[in-house]
């Protein structure tokens, strides 16, 4: 669908023409849909202005910050926050900070490190949004999902601006949750909206304490970065052990004792990933470090407050991974890698190394939920990818998932990826067939069920009708169904 | 096969929007986070280096839709690289050159942008990429250098359109060839009968001009005898040292950046800066010194059938790792009193002059955006001067200085070198 010229000039109107285009050259640069428009608001007014337009002319609209791939329908407005990238606060002493949508987590991260601050990072990269709801390396010490949404300012699909918890009855950002209306239950995403309809505009994040430099002391050029040295009370190592059942075991006891800055259940193809600047290298890495491993591991990074409190947790670890069997993975105990993965996986938060580098696409089945229970799915969905690794169709991993324990680690996040090459159809059609296997698995065998976008009346009817009551919200939130519903858009 | 050469890895890009900003682990706080000078302008995601990618991998797909937003984003982009160095880091995939590749096919299509084709216009009947006034060698009159056209010398030193023919910026060739003769190195120019290089003109789009060009530059360096050349512009020496490897003209030339040259003749004694200079300085990295000045790698060779985009044999990228980086800090490290101070923005992931990709001509205005967002840079180290080693760089720092009423000063390195070795 095509804007006319006069709703066209009413938008136009709102950001001023040089922040909105319909020019067709555009297009294939956002995602290969033929958009009505692209828009760059600039504000909160521009947003609600604009999404009172899409109600006004029944236009549909989807925000979206730095990117990533996604799936739009044609006709669609694309609101594209670039221009919406203030950090409005760093709140140290109630430790938070509130951004707007297209601050990046790298930006709000370094600003926070010189400040003996941080940041839950989430695993789609610090090159994403800082407003992002979601998990991370980092959830063991700084929780995931909603604990580190506080107050948020939300344009809702109808266009009326909401803002929750204590920013609904003051100025200030301290908590989701009141004073004032507490929308945990309906604000379940961060900008662009995965579930939740509308634009969250600006939003306060729950900041934590960060024991190390005000920032790493990196040498070398890109991509050969590496740290001259680790920081003090700064650990990272790899453990592998001989039984998942053993890994989990010693995940929930780390979970427990609180010892952990950031437990990442890496499988060795990630790992390998991580440490390697090219494709080539990588397969030759994994293929190493395949050989020297007992099992399935975890990289564990252990953040000192104090000489002591490190000598502390480093005893604890070694108590809890000897008990259950854990081997260190000696190459990577070197002080270069070591420091090379520290600083990817605090700084970067991996991410495009292991997802799109080693075959142009990936596909993930992401849970969260009890870490016991995911895992044995886990293992089902893995098997089931050998096959695929065997006709060469996906990248070999070694079948493997991975995962972390949030907080203390019972429940946590567990996620396996096949990694593919886009222009493979073949391939592409075979990965498909396997997602949609694998989460018809999870619910058919009781491990969990996936919430997505048109899901089957069948998981919602086992799921206290969820459905049912998030349709009703979403009629009474998007009256003219303006705000459809699609990936989070990281 | 121009573009379509880069389809897969075109397709490769997954709008991960990394190209915008410098590498995540330099990102240093809020403020200089982006090196992207065309989309931190633009702000639509085409702008970028990924949404160029994803343009081009559409229309080699779906047909060339040249329309006039098409070409604004085509000639608004500095062609500065720092898209491929951040993307680099961890993709596996061609960026510049795919990016390069589209504007070369906009030239070859006639959507060429007019100011450009003036310039080319200018190179084609005289043999200069600037506006020529007097002849190309007149900066040399009082040095008493050798005509390496007529006398047998080691070295050529190539002196550039812009230093040549541009009157503030003769001083720059001048310090040159004092520092060369203060070395007692045996050198000779090739005045009148110097050649334009054509590396802007291959940055703007024109190939063949710049084939051309790069034909008659080689053709006049063979007829010198010389091995080595030296060159005090980057983009010269961008162009001599990787484009004619990449065009396989240079064979084994030896090609140095005069930056890099000063340190080798302090290390053999032949130069000593004594003169205390007293400046608190920072230095810029030139995109063609820097992670555009890294060697050319001739690579031929298929993409492993299967799961992984690996090749046989393997696939080497020029991700900005091996530019030249640390001989001009070491130059100005070398110069007593003077006190180096980094830019938040430096080396692979420096933000760019403004000038580059014929920006300076298509867009003066872009350009000036681009190098005052480089001087509020500068002085926020404190600095009293900007250090580069271009006189691209030079020239449009001073207009954005100028225009901007900073007082920062701004110096080519062989201005501050010829001052410590007098
Ligand atoms: S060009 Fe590279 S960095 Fe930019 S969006 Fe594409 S993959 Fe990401
Ligand atoms: S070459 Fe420079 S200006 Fe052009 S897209 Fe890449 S980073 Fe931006």
């Amino acid at each position: 669908m095509t804007l006319s010229k006069e709703v066209y000039a009413e938008f136009e109107d709102v950001v001023g023409p040089e922040f909105i285009c319909n020019d067709p050259a555009i297009m294939p640069s956002y995602y290969a849909t033929e958009f009505a428009a692209v828009i760059l608001p600039e504000n909160t007014a521009q947003v609600q202005a604009i999404v009172k337009l899409c109600n006004k002319h029944k236009v549909s609209f989807r925000p979206v910050c730095t990117g990533w791939t996604g799936k739009f329908q044609a006709g669609v407005v694309l609101l594209d926050l670039r221009r919406m990238n203030r950090i409005i606060e760093i709140n140290e002493k109630n430790m938070y900070a509130v951004v707007e949508p297209y601050v990046i987590t790298a930006q709000l991260q370094a600003e926070l490190m010189k400040r003996g601050l941080h940041l839950n990072v989430k695993g789609a990269g610090t090159n994403c949004s800082a407003m992002l709801r979601g998990h991370g390396h980092l959830d063991q010490s700084t929780g995931g999902d909603d604990r580190n949404h506080l107050a948020i300012e939300w344009v809702t699909p109808a266009g009326n601006i909401v803002r929750s918890g204590s920013l609904g009855s003051s100025d200030e950002w301290f908590c989701g949750d009141g004073p004032g209306p507490s929308l945990r239950s309906i604000l379940t995403s961060a900008t662009p909206p995965g579930v939740t309809p509308g634009v969250f505009t600006r939003a306060a994040m729950k900041i934590y304490h960060w024991p190390g430099p005000t920032k790493f002391p990196i040498v070398g050029n890109s991509p050969n970065y590496a740290l001259s040295e680790i920081p003090a009370n700064f650990m990272t190592r790899y453990y592998s052990f001989p039984t998942m059942e053993k890994m989990w075991q010693a995940e929930l006891k780390i979970g427990e004792s609180e010892i952990s800055f950031e437990l990442m259940g890496f499988n060795v193809a990630m790992v390998a990933a991580n440490i390697t600047t090219s494709n080539e290298e990588e397969e030759a890495a994994f293929k190493r470090l395949s050989k020297e491993v007992q099992g399935p591991g975890f990289l564990i990074i252990l953040a000192g407050n104090s000489a002591a409190d490190f000598e502390y947790k480093k005893r604890v670890l070694n108590h809890i991974v000897n008990a259950a069997g854990g081997k260190s993975l000696a190459s990577l105990e070197d002080p270069r890698t070591e420091g090379i993965l520290m600083c990817q996986c605090i700084r970067i938060s991996a991410s495009i190394r292991e997802t799109f580098r080693p075959g142009g696409a990936f596909s993930s089945i992401p849970v969260m939920g009890q870490r016991d229970l995911t895992i044995k799915w886990a293992i089902g969905a893995g098997k089931a990818k050998e096959p695929l690794i065997e006709k060469g169709l996906i990248v070999d991993d070694g079948g493997a998932s991975f995962g972390w324990g949030v907080e203390q680690g019972h429940l946590g996040k567990t996620e396996i990826f096949c990694k593919f090459d886009p222009q493979n159809a073949v391939a592409k059609q075979a990965v498909q067939a396997w997602h949609d296997e694998q989460s018809a698995r999870a619910f058919k065998e009781r491990y969990f069920a996936l919430l997505s976008p048109g899901q089957p009346e069948e998981i919602g009817k086992a799921l206290s009708n969820y459905h049912v009551w998030w349709n009703k919200l979403q009629k009474e939130l998007d009256p003219n169904r303006v705000s459809p519903e699609g990936g989070a858009l990281v | 096969m121009g573009l379509e050469q880069y389809k897969g890895d075109m397709d490769m890009c997954c709008r991960c929007s990394t190209c915008k900003f410098v590498p995540m682990q330099q990102v240093s706080g809020f403020q200089y986070a982006n090196v992207c000078p065309s989309i931190s302008k633009y702000d639509f995601h085409s702008y970028s280096g990924g949404g160029r990618l994803n343009i081009g991998a559409s229309m080699l797909k779906n047909g060339f839709n040249y329309t006039h937003k098409l070409l604004d984003i085509v000639y608004n982009c500095q062609m500065c690289g720092a898209c491929g160095v951040s993307c680099n880091y961890a993709m596996d995939m061609e960026v510049m050159a795919p990016i390069t590749e589209f504007r070369i096919k906009c030239v070859k299509d006639g959507k060429t942008h007019p100011a450009l084709d003036k310039i080319i216009a200018g190179l084609r009947k005289n043999d200069s990429m600037v506006p020529v006034t007097g002849k190309r060698g007149d900066w040399a009159a009082g040095l008493n250098l050798k005509d390496a056209t007529k006398e047998k010398v080691d070295v050529l030193y190539y002196v550039g359109c812009l230093t040549s023919y541009d009157k503030k910026l003769q001083k720059l060739a001048r310090s040159t060839a004092k520092i060369l003769q203060k070395a007692g190195v045996d050198f000779g120019i090739a005045g009148d009968a110097e050649t334009s290089s054509g590396g802007a003109a291959y940055e703007m789009g024109y190939e063949q001009d710049a084939l051309d060009q790069a034909k008659k530059t080689m053709a006049l360096i063979k007829q010198t005898g010389v091995k080595t050349v030296v060159a005090s512009g980057a983009e010269d020496y961008q162009a001599i040292k990787v484009l004619y490897d990449k065009f396989k003209l240079k064979g084994d030339l030896k090609v140095l950046h005069i930056a890099q040259y000063i340190p080798q003749l302090i290390k053999e004694g032949k130069l000593e800066p004594k003169k205390n200079l007293e400046l608190a300085v920072t230095y810029h990295d030139p995109c063609h010194l820097g992670r555009l000045g890294e060697p050319w790698v001739h690579w031929e060779g298929k993409k492993v059938p299967g799961d992984r985009f690996v090749f046989d044999p393997p696939k080497v990228y020029r991700r900005g790792t091996h530019g030249i980086y640390q001989q001009p800090r070491d130059v100005l490290k070398s110069i007593p009193g003077v006190k180096l101070t980094e830019m938040p923005r430096n080396k692979e992931y420096a933000w760019c002059c403004g000038a580059g990709g014929g920006v300076c001509d298509s867009n003066p205005e872009f350009a000036q955006w681009t190098a005052k967002e480089r001087i509020e840079e500068a002085e926020s180290t404190g600095a009293e001067a900007l250090v580069t080693a271009c006189p691209k760089c030079e020239k449009t720092f001073s207009a954005a200085i100028e225009a901007n009423g900073s007082r920062l000063k701004v110096y080519d390195i062989v201005e501050l070198v010829e001052q410590a070795i007098e």
